[in-house]
Formats: structure tokens, C-alpha cells, sequence
């Protein structure tokens, strides 16, 4: 069965180009929609397809889209999240560099959908060729008529804005997302209200992720029941996941929901590196449990990987092998969410960087047997207690790594090194 | 006055593209930055002034984000990804390895000739061609030593007054 | 009324719709702590102190933020609450420096308390602590961020509280959050400072020690002071301070809450304006003239000394040969006395409070029969009004506070402020939709342009204004159009007309007129347009703020020549005669310009002025001085050594405001008692004791020597309620209604008279405040001067180009009647043609180029 759908033509170095990806019938979802659906329809179709939100929460994009109040007297917005930041993922920037009009073409979907008039791109600063590509290809999207004034005719205006970020992981969560793009600094607002009823410059807006809008040319073209069809009942259509690390073929795979993990690390991956043995896997970004090997078998879909004991995430596979020191691990990630906590929730802003100092302590030898429940006390102390899950997503390693690697905790703190050093050289 | 009048008009262009002027104020921070590879207390100041914001609001977000440096650094500044992918497959030795070829002491330091700087970030969204590189604008991905020797080699022969 | 209930740790809670958690459970008295939550703000949850449970949520919730949802269940204490409150604590005191006994929040920090009520005693935080230094070389993290104000990163516990104050209550734009996670940082912007009117409210707030004021840092520890409950003297908002004290020596004041008043907020003038109590300037003792010389005596010898000069001129005289003056700043308590002394003792009517202005004092019979500006306006009424407009003030500096509860009205629902003044304002900048300048003097065209525009809008909308209560015919045959009153006033056409359209459309229209307005030549002019303005609107309330802290008091307890307490004609004097028991006297009495009219014709030759310094504050002051230098003989009652007390032949010393008590009434109309914060100083006496002993002294025993017992007689002549003892005026004091008449238009009556242009003299002289100063007493608070410590005169860029002058030169400002001395200081949007010059300071009196009898003050500027 063909599972490239969104990544089909990425490896075009074409694609880009407006007449590449027109000749390959970007924008016939676009002009169907925009000639023949009405927006009401348009959700309907979005939420039979059973599409989840691609950008780690997994929630149903049509149901969102339906949270968007039809009568407002405010303008309404779309954000297309392409701030991708969460380590191990990197499957929203094949997309923008090599296949922009298939964004373009997903965002204009959803504003339609939603009635919006203007949609943002958010970009996170550091993806300069994404920015460029996007911003051309918009250009010329606006050059054909499928973007500005009275689209096909119909009278329908649509204006899309390519807005950089400055560096900071926190602004692909959606409210920072909102304050960043508004100007101010990107941190986080409280929720309620939602951003669908009170969101970019307090207008009804939706935030999706570009993955996700990136399905919806293909859902609109080949239907709803089609989409629904591909992967599992509950997770539907195909899924990019951005296997990295201790593996023999690193990359973007796009794979039915429900593909194993097994296959994805031995298949498509062609297993460990130097064929070690796998110590654990992250199977949806640093934000995410680890899963020991016994749960290899598990196949990719948002249920499966609860039951395993982990979430699906962003889709970022990070694979470890044997000889990498659990403790490193955790220090390395407890510093990216020190780092990136936006600090105006207590528990994270303080919570995040006194655990990367335990951690620190402990990698260099200085750790004490207290330590490691202090460690699992704060985390769950920051757990649940915090704005929004970044503060959740800084407790998840320190947690599962204590759970199931607390063993090798105790020896590094027992003898002042580590079980096994991580020692990885430049090849 | 230190953006140059074209900076200017971008900036204002910019702003045009949002329903509130304040949206501008990353997209002129880029601007700035890309103009001078670092954004200064005085260029808050004009661009706040360009705007018509407050200069608070434009120096509290620019101080929010990593991505706009405060003071000038190398003609090539080179950010290492230090976080899990890449550290997997061996970012801090291509940070040390950079940092002793071109003889600093420290991250952040730049070279005499104010070419190079090199520091180390946060992942950049390069996970499956790790370990990686940003130099400037660009991603240099799948590195080994001879690719980074290939690069610096590169980018030398480039630099002005060569 | 309760639209629902909640439950909390099982009990039943009464929630109005919109009402969070946290509100409800604190009307009740359930106690939730919270840090970053301030009444004022909107929430953001960040701290996480008030997190609690909440059945059927899956996670804990902050209290601040959750709206109180019917048939919820809450529980404050549960071990799931009380173990993330522990978290939370325990994450803000791991890099909290934890310097208690040296930090001045010692005993008033909620960080403590809450730390003390729901912490651990102990922390598992070894880490060294993370330290925000200075500099590079620091190992210090005190930093100067205002010329009051210095901040210990440190100790910050990021509530955000002072960032979101500056942004949403304030809109001002001196404060920052900066970098991110833990690094943040509060700041001014780079290379600024804060200096925003309201700073001081920053460090009232902050709810730990991380923003101090140097007046009080070090000091005292706050358990030891004693606090005093004292009304601001600085203006006529009438914010409650609260007085810290510590042996008889104020050592800071602090906003005390009264949402009827000042809403729990202050502006700096009022928050450092207590210095002046023991400013180098102050009377300590009595002073006679012996050989041209002031020197000292005693308060016998100087009450003799005043009994035997008056005794010998009463022999000569008649009443109509003394006069008194009272300051505006004076309680009702020293007026009414002061009143008494003159009309019942000395035998005269001659008595005044209205220094400030020229020309005419007494509001015209037109204005005062159709009750035009007697509406009666409160705070709360700005607060829901929804068009604001605002005539000739520069609220923000002569109002601070009512400039901030339009602010709020601003920020809760969105009301419209449209300023309009000859200048440019500090709150045009921040907060107004509209902000007009007109000509200067030319206020009066600028209603009748918008009277036009309203006429014609409400010709597009007849069901919105009754326009058979004006009399538009008639109007519009004396002036045809509002472009004909545009092109005078120089307010474009179109402006007028979108301001008409905002009144049109408005339910709530509030009008306050200011200084401008009170001290112009056609201030009566401005008062009739506004009336007919008025009644073309649906709903508009207009209140003309006074000049002076206690102005209205003034008014209201006899300080002018023709109306007793209570404003009851002297005609009606009988009532007044049985208390006072004995004659009052029959003569008119003369206003402040028949009195210096008298003075000069010889007709008046002793005077009591008390409070106030008519040389430096009535226009004319070299004329004023030379008149009053022909007095037999001056008695000065008064703080400070001033230019009329250097001239004076007896000068008593008089208790500051800050020690004695008395009541005051704001510009809403609102009595309020105001406590003596410390014992008198020197040698000074509080007013309502000097006044005793001078009337004992003069022959009448009154025996009220203080002001209770003054306080006690003069309620009687005030119509309604009042509480028998002034201790019994609560917060919400008394409200004094004038009555009210409905504004009645007539628009034939209101006269536009252009002033005449004068070559030699091309400006056009505009007075107002300095930053952080506000009438002539701020100048002797060394923490104000901090702000602007000196005059200046204010010019724009094409002016001083004009003129060759930059920033700092100095230029010699001249009228007929005077000339001055002062540094050029370049302001934006400034006319042409047009001078500042603020009078706060004693080096450069504005009155000085005042001409009495002039409808516009002109000036030349000549560079020095
Ligand atoms: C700390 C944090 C970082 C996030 N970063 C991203 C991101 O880079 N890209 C993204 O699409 N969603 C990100 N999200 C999720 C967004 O908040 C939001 O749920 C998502 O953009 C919604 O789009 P979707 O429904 O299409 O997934 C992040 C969430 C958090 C809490
Ligand atoms: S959890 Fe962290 S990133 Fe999220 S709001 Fe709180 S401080 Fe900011
Ligand atoms: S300085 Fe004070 S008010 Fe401001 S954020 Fe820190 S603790 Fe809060
Ligand atoms: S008071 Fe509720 S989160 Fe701070």
C-alpha cells in the first residue's frame, strides 16, 4: 500500500517551484473547495476523516476547527505552528523547504474552513530555507490568484503572512505561539479562554500544526473515508516520524498510524548503529517516556503508545543504544527545558533548573542516594502544577528514566561515574 | 542612526503585512540582525521609534529570544545542536573539535580574525542528519571531521581579503 | 446579590457570575493564599500558590484564574493542594536569598507570611543559589531602576505584579520582564529609569523585598512605627495615606485603601510628598518685626504684640479696613475658625481663598442659576462612564489619581477619553482616543464647533437627542457651522465632527474641565457651552475640578466674602449670630482683588493671611508684594518662610497638615478626616489652636482650640447628616451634594472674544506642572526633587531654533509685568508661538508675568 501521501514528492528538489507542484495537482483540493464546499461541510469532512493533530496533543483538528464560533463579529485567524523545537523532530521542516504548496495549499483549507481571512505561518527563526521557500512559494501562489483577492472568483479573500521566530522552543505552544506572534514576549497564557474563542489579538484562532495541514490537500481530494481508512481506527491516515539518533539510516519516514516501532527501528532504520544493543527508544520527542526494549512490538498510534506506556508525541523516534549513560541522557534534556522554560510559572521556571543541577551534580560524581528522590518529589511537584506541559514534559524524563534506570542512578552515585560512559566522537 | 534606510523600509513593510504594528517587532528584529549580526540597545530604540512602540516592549521581546546576539561576533557564527540527537552521535566532540581547530578557549569566544564563533544551542530541527551545524543562514548536517575540516577550509578561502 | 453557590471545604459560598474561586472564597474569609493575583490586574496564573482542588477537574486548579462555575466543589486543604503548596513554596525559596534580617519587608513580606503559615521548615535546595549581580565585577545586586526606587533581582519571586501594574493600570512604559525561565529579570528599558508618576505604587506592591524605596530602606524595622491615617495634601483627589511614623519622624507613606477614593493606589507626589514637614524652609517659632527685622519671640509676645497693634487700629478703623486670606490647603476645621475670627471678631467680610486666579472669581449669575458644572460627579461615575471628555487639564499631572480611574474605565470596558487642551499631555500620549489641542484661549470655539457637529449628528438621529430642548434655530443664526469654529480654534472639522459622533453614541458622558478652564478669562463662556453641550448629549454629568487640595472646603465653610458656612448668603447671617454668639458683621465684604484694590487705596491696613503665599501664587506677584507692603500691619500664619512672611510683621508658626487633624473635602464633594501623623514640630501650633488664642486675644473666647470641638459646631450649618465626631467619618466620608439643578442651555449667553496679539510680546505664556511636582509645596520634598529639580521653560524644536537655544540655555522670559530666568527645555509636539513654565518652583515664578487684568498672558523670550 502507498503510505507516502505527504511526503510523496519531497525528494524533488522541484517540488518547490509552483509549476512542479501544480503539475502534480497541488491546488485541485484548493480550487474543489473553494468552488464546490461550503465551510460547515468542510469541518464535517475534516472531522470524518478522524485527523488528529500532528503537533504532540493528538487532538481531532475538525473538532477544533468546530470550537471556532460561525458568527464573530472579530475577525478570525489561522496559525499554522511550523516552530518545530522539540527535540528528535525535524519532519515539519521537510515539509516547508520541499514541499511549501502543499502547506500553503493545507492552511488555505483550514482558513476557509473557518472563515479566516488571514493566516500565519510561524517559522522558528533558525529555519531560514524553510522561511524562504515558504515565503516564495506564497508569493507565487498570490501570483496565480490562489492566494488574495476574490480566490477562483469566488469573492473569498485570503492573506498569508510568513512570520520568523527568535529561538525559543516555548513559542511552538500554542498561547506563547499567539503572544510571540502578537509582539510581545513568547510566553504563555492561561487557558481558558481557548485560542479558538479568544486567541490571536483576542479573535477566534486556530493553531495547527503543519503536518496536519499538510494532510488536508490529500483528504479533500481523495475523501474523508479514504484518509479514514489508512492507519488505525482511532489514529487515522499516515504519520511522519523522524527516526534519529543510534541508527544505522536516520530519517523522515512516513508510515501508516499503527506501523510497529519494531519495523520502523529495523526496517526502515536498518537497526542499531555499529549493531549494539538498543537501551531505549523516545518515541515521540524529548517530551515523552522512554521505552525499554520489551516494548518494541508497539505499534505507532496514539492508543498503542499510551498503553506502552508513552505518547506519541511529535513522532521524534530517538534511538539509544547500550553504551550511553542514562544519567547523561536526562542531564542533556533537563538543560534543553531549563533552558527553554519561558518562566512565568513558578514550578517550571524553578523547577526545571534546580533538576538539571541535581542531575549535573550527579553525571559529575557528586550525587547523593537523596537525590534521587528529591529528583522524582520535584518532578512531581512540577507535574500537573504548571501552566502548560512544557513544565510536564521536563518532569517525563527525570521520571521515567528514575523508573526504570534507578539502578544505574545508584551507581553512578556509588562510584562517581557513570555505568557506561557515552563517549561519542565525530566519525 | 545605524539601520541603514533600506533596513528601514523593510521594517515598515513588515508591519504593514499585520493587523497590529506590534507583530513587527521580531520581523524588524531579524532585520536588524541580519543587517549587523547582532541587535543593540540603540537599534531597540529606532526600531521602536520606526513603529511608534514602546522601547520596553521591543527590548523586553528581543531579550526573550536567543537568536538575536546583543553584541557583534564573527563574520561566520556557528552554532553546534548540543541536545539529544545530535549529542548521540557525537556533538560535543564536533564543538570541542571546532573549537580547538580554530584555537578558542570558550564557547562564545571568537577568533582573533573576527571570523568565526562558535557556540553551542539547543536542537535546531536537524535530528536525523545529526550531528549538525548552523553557520550563518545555513544547515551544515551529516558532519564528520573531514566535512567539518572541508567547511572552515571552505568558508576561509571565502572570507574577504583572501 | 449571589447569582449561584459553590461549595469550599464544605461550606456553602454565595459567587456572583464571573467571580473566580479566589474571590469568592475571600469574601467569605476563606483564606487562599497568592501572590501573583492583585485585584486589579487581569489574572495569569503564574505563580501557582492558589493551585487547589476541584472535583471532576483532572488537575489542580489556580483560584485566581478559574471562574467559580455553579455546583462546584472546592477543597483548599486537601493533602493533594496542600503538598503542590508546599512544592510551589519550596521551588520560591530555593534561589530566594533568604535575607530576612536585613530586608525592609521584614514583618509586611507575603512571601514570609505565606512561607510561615503553609511552608516546610526545612529545603532539600543544596545547589548554590543563582545570583542576578549587577555588574561584572559585583558581588551585589542592589540596582538603582528609579530616582526612588532600587531593586534586589534576587529576591524577586516573578509574580509580575510591577510589570503588569506599569502596562494595564498605569499604561506606562518604564518596566520590563527580560530574558526568560529563571534568568528573568525586571528592568527599566535600556538606559531609561523608572519615573513614572505612580512608581512608588510598584514598591507598595511587590509583595516581597524586591523593589524598595530609598526613602524608607534601612530605616526601622515596620513593627516598631506607628501609622496614621492622613489625607493627601498634594491635590484635590483626596487619596488616603497612611503614614509610617517612628518617634515623632515620618519615615514613608503608603496608599491606604479606599475604593471610594484612591482605589488603593497613590501617585509619587503623594508618596513622597511628606518631606516638606521637615523641610529647612519651616516657621519654627514666632517671629515680630523690631527695626525693620524679623526676629524671634514668643508666642505671649507675639500674641500681645498683635492684640496691641490690632486693639490701636480697630480704634481707627472700621471692620472694612482688615482683611483675611486663607490657603486652599487648610482644613475645613482652620477655615471655618479662620472665618469666625474675621467676621465675628475683627468685625469683617473681607475674607478669601481664591488666589490663584485673575480678573473674575465669583462664578457668573447665569451659570450658577442654571447649575451648570453642580452635577455631582464620584469616582465610581468616571469609573463606568463611557465617553470621557476632557477640557483644558492635564489630568495626569493636576489629578493623578482620577487620571488613573479613567485609565480603568479605559481598560474594564473600553471607554473613550478625548482630551483637549492648548498643549499636549502626558495622558494624550498614553491613554486618549482623541487628543485635540486647540488654540490657546480659544476653549469657548471649540464647544461651539462641537455644539455644530452635535446639531447636525443629531440631525442623522433625531430618536437620540431631544432637540426640542435646544434652541438650535437660534443657534445656528448666531454661528452658522462648526468649520466656521474649526478654522478659529484650529481643530479640523472632521475631528470635531467624530467627536460628535462618540458623544452622540455615548450612554455615559463624564466631563471634567481643569486648570486651564478654572483660571481662564472666559471661564464662565467655557461653563455655558459646556451646559448646552450637556443637553444635547443623553447623559452628561460635568465637574470642574478645583485648584487646590482643599478648595471646595473653602468654599463650603465661609472663606469667601459673601457666603457663611454651609454657602449660606451673609444676608442670612441670624442663625450664624446665636452660635457664634454676638454680631456679624454688616458690610459687603471684598474679594482677594477688592481686597489688594483696597490695600492700595488705603482703605485696608491690617490683614491676617494664613496658609498661603499670595506674592508667589496671585498673578502680578512684584504688584502684589509692593501693595502689601503698605500694610500697618501683616499677621502671617503660616509653615513655611515664604515671600509674604518676609514681609509680614508678626509671624506665628503654624502645624504642618501632617500634624493636626482636621477634614478636607476632595473634588467629588467628599468630606474626609484626615489624622495628625505626628506632634507638632518646633514650635508650631495647629491652626485651630492659633486661631482660638488669636480670637481670645482679640476679646472673643470661642473655646474650641481644637478641631473636634470646631468640627462639632461647624457640622450644624451643613445640610443632611452629618457624624457627630469626626472620628466616626468613615472610608466612604461624607458625600456634600450641591444641589442639583439640571443644566438648562441657552446658548445666546455664551461670547467668544478673541484676545489681541501683541508684536513685542509673540508668546503665549501656559502654566502648568513639572514632572512629580504639583503646587508650590512638592518643591520642598527632596525625594520629588529627585524627579525635576528645577524649573524649566518649555519651547518647541522650531522655537528654540528660531531663538538659537538648545536643551539647557538659559533665556530671560519677559512680560509688562516681570521677567524670569530659566533653562530652555525642547518639547514635542508643542504649537508655535507657545511658552511652559511650570510653577512649582521658587527660582521661576510664572505669576511673576501675570498681568491681572489680562485675558492671555503674553511673553518674549530673549536668549541670555
Ligand atoms: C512546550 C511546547 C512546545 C510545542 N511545540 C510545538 C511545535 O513546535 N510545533 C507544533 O506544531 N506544536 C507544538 N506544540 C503543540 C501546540 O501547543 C499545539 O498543540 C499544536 O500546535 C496544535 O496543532 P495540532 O492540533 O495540529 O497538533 C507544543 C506544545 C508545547 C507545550
Ligand atoms: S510550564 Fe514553563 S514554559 Fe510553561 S508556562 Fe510555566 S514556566 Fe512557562
Ligand atoms: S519585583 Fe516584586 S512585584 Fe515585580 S515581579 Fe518581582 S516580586 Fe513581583
Ligand atoms: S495567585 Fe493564582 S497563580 Fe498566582
Amino acid at each position: 500500500m502507498q503510505t507516502k501521501i505527504l511526503t510523496e514528492f519531497v525528494t524533488d528538489p522541484q517540488q518547490h517551484r509552483i509549476e512542479t507542484a501544480v503539475s502534480r495537482g497541488a491546488y485541485q483540493a484548493w480550487e474543489k473547495v473553494v468552488r464546490e464546499i461550503a465551510p460547515d461541510d468542510l469541518i464535517e469532512l475534516v472531522k470524518k476523516s478522524g485527523i488528529r493533530g500532528r503537533g504532540g496533543a493528538g487532538f481531532p483538528a475538525g473538532v477544533k476547527w468546530g470550537f471556532v464560533p460561525r458568527q464573530s463579529p472579530k475577525p478570525k485567524y489561522l496559525c499554522c505552528n511550523a516552530d518545530e523545537s522539540e527535540p528528535g523532530t525535524c519532519k515539519d521542516r521537510v515539509l516547508l523547504e520541499n514541499d511549501p504548496h502543499r502547506v500553503i495549499e493545507g492552511m488555505a483549507i483550514c482558513s476557509f474552513a473557518i472563515e479566516s481571512h488571514q493566516a500565519f505561518v510561524y517559522i522558528r527563526g533558525e529555519f531560514v530555507l524553510a522561511a524562504r521557500r515558504m515565503q516564495a512559494a506564497i508569493d507565487e501562489a498570490y501570483q496565480r490568484g490562489y492566494l488574495g483577492k476574490n480566490i477562483f472568483g469566488s469573492g473569498y479573500d485570503l492573506d498569508m503572512v510568513v512570520h520568523r521566530g527568535g529561538g525559543a522552543y516555548i513559542c511552538g505552544e500554542e498561547t506563547a505561539l499567539l503572544n510571540s506572534l502578537e509582539g510581545d514576549r513568547g510566553v504563555t497564557r492561561i487557558r481558558p479562554p481557548f485560542p479558538a474563542v479568544e486567541g490571536l489579538y483576542g479573535c477566534p484562532t486556530v493553531v495547527n500544526n503543519v503536518e496536519t495541514l499538510s494532510a488536508l490537500p490529500s483528504i479533500v481530494n481523495r475523501g474523508a473515508d479514504w484518509w479514514a481508512q489508512l492507519g488505525t481506527e482511532k489514529s487515522t491516515g499516515t504519520k511522519l516520524f523522524s527516526l534519529s539518533g543510534h541508527v544505522k539510516r536516520p530519517g523522515n519516514y512516513e508510515v501508516e498510524m499503527g506501523y510497529s516501532l519494531k519495523n520502523l527501528i529495523y526496517e526502515k532504520g536498518g537497526g542499531i548503529l555499529d549493531d549494539k544493543k538498543l537501551k531505549v527508544v523516545i518515541p515521540g520527542g524529548s517530551s515523552t517516556p522512554m521505552l525499554t526494549p520489551d516494548k518494541i512490538d508497539t505499534p505507532l498510534d496514539f492508543e498503542s503508545v499510551v498503553t506502552a506506556g508513552s505518547m506519541l508525541g511529535s513522532g521524534a523516534v530517538i534511538v539509544i543504544h547500550e553504551e550511553t549513560c542514562i544519567v547523561w541522557v536526562t542531564e542533556l534534556l533537563a538543560h534543553f527545558y531549563a533552558h527553554e522554560s519561558c518562566g512565568k510559572c513558578t514550578p517550571c521556571r524553578e523547577g526545571t533548573q534546580w533538576m538539571y543541577e541535581i542531575l549535573r551534580r550527579i553525571e559529575h560524581g557528586r550525587g547523593t542516594m537523596e537525590d534521587i528522590d528529591t529528583l522524582l518529589d520535584l518532578a512531581d511537584n512540577i507535574e500537573g502544577n504548571t501552566i502548560c506541559p512544557l513544565g510536564d514534559a521536563a518532569a517525563v524524563p527525570v521520571i521515567s528514566s528514575i523508573k526504570q534506570f534507578r539502578d544505574e542512578y545508584i551507581y553512578h552515585i556509588e562510584h562517581k561515574k557513570c555505568l557506561v560512559k557515552s563517549d561519542f566522537r565525530l566519525r | 542612526m545605524i539601520l541603514s534606510p533600506q533596513a528601514r523600509e523593510k521594517i515598515v513593510a513588515a508591519a504593514k503585512q499585520y493587523p497590529q504594528v506590534k507583530s513587527a517587532i521580531l520581523p524588524a528584529l531579524h532585520v536588524a540582525n541580519e543587517e549587523h549580526g547582532y541587535v543593540s540597545d540603540q537599534m531597540y530604540r529606532e526600531i521602536a521609534d520606526l513603529l511608534d512602540l514602546k522601547c520596553v516592549d521591543v527590548a523586553a521581546a528581543a531579550s526573550f529570544y536567543t537568536y538575536f546576539p546583543k553584541a557583534p561576533r564573527g563574520r561566520y557564527y556557528i552554532q553546534v545542536c548540543r541536545n539529544i540527537s545530535c549529542a548521540l552521535l557525537g556533538a560535543r566532540h564536533l564543538s570541542t573539535y571546532l573549537q580547538e581547530k580554530l584555537g578558542l578557549k570558550e564557547l562564545g569566544e571568537t577568533t582573533p580574525d573576527n571570523l568565526f564563533t562558535v557556540v553551542e544551542v539547543e536542537c535546531l530541527g536537524s535530528c536525523t542528519t545529526a550531528p549538525m551545524m548552523q553557520i550563518n543562514d545555513d544547515y551544515y548536517e551529516n558532519l564528520t571531521k573531514e566535512k567539518v575540516d572541508q567547511i572552515i577550509a571552505d568558508l576561509k578561502s571565502r572570507a574577504p581579503g583572501r | 446579590m449571589a447569582d449561584f453557590e459553590i461549595t469550599i471545604d464544605g461550606q456553602q459560598v454565595p459567587v456572583t457570575k464571573g467571580q473566580t474561586v479566589l474571590e469568592a472564597a475571600q469574601a467569605v474569609g476563606i483564606e487562599i493564599p497568592h501572590f501573583c493575583w492583585h485585584r486589579h490586574l487581569v489574572p495569569v496564573g503564574a505563580c501557582r500558590i492558589c493551585l487547589v482542588e476541584i472535583e471532576k477537574f483532572p488537575k489542580l486548579q489556580p483560584a485566581c484564574a478559574t471562574v467559580a462555575g455553579e455546583g462546584m466543589v472546592v477543597h483548599t486543604d486537601s493533602p493533594q493542594v496542600i503538598k503542590a503548596r508546599q512544592g510551589v513554596l519550596e521551588f520560591l525559596l530555593a534561589n530566594h536569598p533568604l535575607d530576612c534580617p536585613t530586608c525592609d519587608q521584614g514583618g509586611e513580606c507575603e512571601l514570609q507570611d505565606v512561607a510561615f503559615k503553609y511552608g516546610l521548615d526545612y529545603s532539600r535546595h543544596q545547589e548554590p543559589k543563582h545570583r542576578f549581580l549587577v555588574g561584572p565585577e559585583s558581588t551585589f545586586d542592589d540596582l538603582r531602576i528609579g530616582p526612588e526606587i532600587i531593586r534586589s533581582q534576587n529576591r524577586c519571586i516573578h509574580c509580575y505584579r510591577c510589570v503588569r501594574l506599569v502596562n494595564e493600570a498605569f499604561m506606562e512604559d518604564d518596566l520590563g520582564a527580560y530574558q526568560r525561565g529563571c534568568h528573568t529579570e525586571i528592568k527599566p528599558p535600556p538606559g531609561g529609569e523608572i519615573r513614572n508618576l505612580y512608581s512608588g505604587n510598584l514598591v507598595q506592591n511587590c509583595p516581597v523585598g524586591a523593589l524598595t524605596s530609598s526613602d524608607w530602606r534601612y530605616q526601622v524595622r515596620v513593627w516598631l512605627t506607628k501609622q496614621a491615617q492622613v489625607i493627601c495634601p498634594h491635590c484635590p483627589d483626596g487619596c488616603n495615606l497612611k503614614l509610617w511614623t517612628y518617634h515623632n519622624r515620618i519615615l514613608r507613606a503608603t496608599a491606604a485603601g479606599n475604593d471610594f477614593v484612591n482605589d488603593g493606589f497613590i501617585c509619587d507626589v503623594g508618596r513622597y510628598g511628606y518631606q516638606f514637614a521637615t523641610s529647612p524652609d519651616r516657621i519654627k517659632q514666632p517671629m515680630i518685626r523690631k527695626a525693620g527685622e524679623l526676629v524671634e519671640a514668643t508666642w505671649t509676645e507675639a500674641l500681645e504684640y498683635i492684640k496691641s497693634q490690632t486693639n490701636t487700629l480697630k480704634s481707627k478703623l472700621s471692620g472694612s479696613g482688615f482683611f483675611g486670606l486663607v490657603g486652599e490647603s487648610s482644613t475645613n476645621e482652620e477655615i471655618y475658625a479662620f472665618g469666625r475670627l474675621l467676621r465675628r471678631v475683627i468685625g469683617t467680610n473681607n475674607i478669601d481663598h481664591r488666589l490663584g486666579r485673575k480678573r473674575k472669581l465669583s462664578l457668573g449669575r447665569q451659570v450658577v442659576e442654571r447649575g451648570i458644572g453642580s452635577d455631582t460627579i464620584e469616582y465610581a461615575d468616571i469609573e463606568k462612564a463611557d465617553v470621557i471628555l476632557v477640557i483644558g487639564s492635564d489630568l495626569h499631572a493636576e489629578n493623578p489619581i482620577t487620571a488613573l480611574r479613567v485609565k480603568k474605565a479605559i481598560r474594564q470596558h473600553g471607554a473613550r477619553l478625548i482630551l483637549a487642551n492648548p498643549r499636549p499631555t502626558p495622558l494624550g500620549i498614553r491613554a486618549a482616543q482623541v487628543e485635540v489641542i486647540y488654540k490657546p484661549a480659544t476653549e469657548v470655539m471649540f464647544l461651539l464647533g462641537l455644539i455644530a457637529a452635535l446639531i447636525s449628528e443629531a440631525g442623522k438621529k433625531p430618536e437620540a437627542i431631544d432637540l426640542e430642548a435646544s434652541p438650535i434655530e437660534e443657534f445656528r443664526s448666531k454661528h452658522e457651522s462648526s468649520g466656521q469654529a474649526a478654522a478659529i480654534c484650529g481643530v479640523a472639522a472632521a475631528t470635531l465632527e467624530k467627536i460628535a459622533a462618540t458623544l452622540s453614541n455615548a450612554e455615559n458622558i463624564v466631563i471634567l474641565t481643569g486648570r486651564e478652564v478654572e483660571q481662564h478669562p472666559y471661564r464662565d463662556s467655557i461653563y455655558l457651552a459646556i451646559g448646552n453641550l450637556q443637553s444635547l448629549c443623553r447623559s452628561a454629568c460635568f465637574a470642574p475640578m478645583p485648584t487646590d487640595s482643599n478648595s471646595r472646603g473653602a468654599s463650603l465653610f465661609g472663606a469667601e466674602p459673601d457666603l457663611l458656612p454651609g454657602g449660606v448668603s451673609v444676608d442670612d447671617k441670624a442663625g450664624y449670630e446665636d452660635t457664634w454668639k454676638g454680631p456679624i458683621s454688616e458690610m459687603v465684604g471684598k474679594d482677594t482683588i477688592g481686597i489688594l484694590d483696597a490695600i492700595a487705596e488705603d482703605e485696608i491696613e491690617c490683614g491676617f493671611i494664613f496658609n498661603t503665599d499670595p506674592i508667589r501664587v496671585f498673578p502680578d506677584g512684584n504688584q502684589v508684594k509692593s501693595i502689601l507692603e503698605g500694610l500697618k500691619l501683616l499677621v502671617v500664619i503660616d509653615s513655611f518662610m515664604n515671600d509674604t512672611a518676609r514681609i509680614a510683621d508678626v509671624i506665628l508658626p503654624l502645624s504642618s497638615s501632617l500634624e493636626t487633624e482636621g477634614t478636607v473635602v476632595n473634588w467629588e464633594g467628599r468630606l474626609q478626616y484626615s489624622q495628625a501623623a505626628i506632634a507638632p514640630l518646633f514650635e508650631s501650633k495647629p491652626g485651630c489652636e492659633i486661631i482660638e488664642l488669636l480670637a481670645d486675644h482679640l476679646g472673643v473666647k470661642f473655646n474650641q482650640p481644637t478641631p473636634t470641638d470646631v468640627y462639632r459646631e461647624m457640622i450644624q450649618f451643613l445640610n443632611g447628616e452629618m457624624p457627630a465626631q469626626t472620628q466616626a467619618i468613615g472610608r466612604e466620608g461624607v458625600l456634600i451634594k450641591s444641589t442639583e439643578k439640571k443644566a438648562v442651555p441657552d446658548l445666546a449667553d455664551i461670547k467668544y472674544t478673541p484676545y489681541s496679539e501683541d508684536n513685542q510680546y509673540p508668546f503665549v505664556l501656559l502654566v502648568g506642572n513639572a514632572d512629580h511636582h504639583r503646587g508650590t509645596l512638592s518643591e520642598k520634598n527632596d525625594s520629588l526633587m529627585k524627579f525635576t529639580s528645577e524649573p524649566f521653560v518649555g519651547i518647541n524644536a522650531a522655537e528654540a531654533d528660531k531663538l538659537i537655544v538648545a536643551n539647557g540655555d538659559l533665556v530671560r522670559v519677559e512680560s509688562r509685568y516681570g521677567k524670569v530666568v530659566g533653562k530652555v527645555t525642547i518639547l514635542k509636539g508643542f504649537a508655535d508661538g507657545q511658552v511652559l513654565v511650570p510653577d512649582n518652583f521658587i527660582e521661576l515664578c510664572p505669576n511673576l508675568l501675570m498681568g491681572r487684568q489680562e485675558k492671555v498672558d503674553l511673553v518674549k523670550l530673549t536668549k541670555m
